[in-house]
């Protein structure tokens, strides 16, 4: 599993956490602060992830 | 067990049975892109009704940084147009004078009004008070939000009026809504809520609205990345001075634990503003001495400033 991360750093993770919400736990990302997608789709965190997904993970900047 | 997610699946929309893109936690429901974009835009125009944030003939003011929440509010409202008789738009930005953050938004807010055929205004600190913000800035940036949110407004009221505004529309959503509602509190001034709802009571203070103060940041992304027009955009390089980057992070950590706080804070303002319905809590309005807009006290707080920063 591929996840790129809000500052466009790449991470290969070995294991799968098996969903979104689980992941973003794991790197202490807070789920209100970044919006996540799934193979360029987008994907709530309760959606579960697969060893070959590609997930991006982006920080939405405050203000605008 | 929570609706529509089956462990070992992804969840799917609650109208339609598509893959969702967002959870709604307060009222436990999954939405799919389509339904995520009706359900935005059918919640700000609500707002706007319900609110009478837009009347027929109004000309509105849309304050573009560039950013998402400006970018969305310009989009949902052009998409609501025909549903607000005579009323027209046009958007304004205003250049700071930020280095290595204003270039990118100002591209983004200069193409998104040409896509949508808005009228845009852009407006500088240089030419306000004679300095980019950078300049302005120095030594005290620890003050950074407070001066440049002093001149931003003044810079945005002028605009809107040299256009023939009759109201100025901003892209506050409800995380930075209720992020006020706690700043306030902390710094023991509850009041001031109050107070700074007032509409306005002279011929040259223009209305504020806020039509997306009803929709949680979250799904303002969402609402634009699911059509296309979401982009990563450089952060403003002084917000890390600034509380509510502090308040900003402590709240979104409390409401992801405890979903419906941010609703709650905003529920609270309410009350405190139906207990003063009738009371006089705007302060007596008086005119600056040097610059004559309508003001609290002696002198406003843009000619103030100019004191302190010798302009
Ligand atoms: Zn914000
Ligand atoms: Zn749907
Ligand atoms: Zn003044």
């Amino acid at each position: 599993m591929k996840v790129i991360l809000p500052d466009q750093g790449i991470r290969v993770m070995e294991h799968c956490p098996g969903t979104v919400g689980a992941l973003l736990h794991e790197i202490g990302a807070n789920p209100l602060e970044v919006i996540v997608s799934r193979n360029g789709k987008l994907v709530p965190e309760e959606a579960t992830i697969g060893r070959d997904d590609e997930i991006r993970i982006i920080r939405i900047a405050h203000g605008g | 067990m929570e609706p529509h997610a089956v462990p070992g699946e992804s969840p799917v929309c609650a109208c339609c049975a598509e893959p969702a893109v967002v959870y709604q936690p307060v009222i436990r429901r999954y939405l799919c892109g389509t339904h995520l974009v009706r359900d935005v835009e059918e919640r700000v125009r609500t707002t706007i009704l319900e609110t009478g944030q837009i009347h027929a003939g109004d000309r509105v003011a849309v304050g573009l940084s560039g950013g998402k929440d400006s970018t969305a509010l310009l989009v949902i409202l052009s998409r609501l147009l025909p549903t607000l008789p005579g009323a027209s738009f046009v958007a304004i930005t205003v250049d700071e004078g930020i280095a290595g953050y204003r270039a990118d938004t100002m591209r983004a807010a200069k193409s998104l009004t040409q896509r949508l055929g808005v009228d845009h205004r852009i407006v500088t600190f240089r030419a306000l008070i004679g300095d980019d913000l950078d300049t302005l800035l120095i030594g005290r940036e620890t003050h950074a939000c407070t001066i440049c949110g002093i001149l931003r407004k003044k810079a945005l009221a002028d605009a809107a009026r040299a256009a023939g505004a009759t109201s100025i529309a901003t892209g506050h959503n409800l995380d930075d809504e209720a992020q006020s509602v706690l700043m306030n509190a902390f710094r023991g001034d509850l009041p001031r809520l109050v107070r700074t709802t007032g509409t306005g009571t002279s011929e040259t203070f223009l209305p504020r609205i806020k039509p997306l103060m009803a929709i949680p940041e979250k799904e303002i992304a969402s609402y634009l990345f699911v059509q296309d027009l979401f982009s990563v955009l450089p952060e403003c390089p002084y917000t890390k001075y600034a509380l509510r980057a502090e308040v900003r992070a402590l709240l979104s950590d409390y409401e992801c634990h405890h979903p419906g706080t941010m609703q709650h804070l905003i529920e609270s303002k309410k009350t405190i503003e139906q207990y003063c319905a009738g009371t006089p809590v705007m302060e007596p309005l008086h005119r600056c001495r040097e610059c004559g807009d309508p003001c609290s006290g002696d002198l406003c707080q843009v000619c103030r400033l100019r004191h302190s920063l010798g302009k």
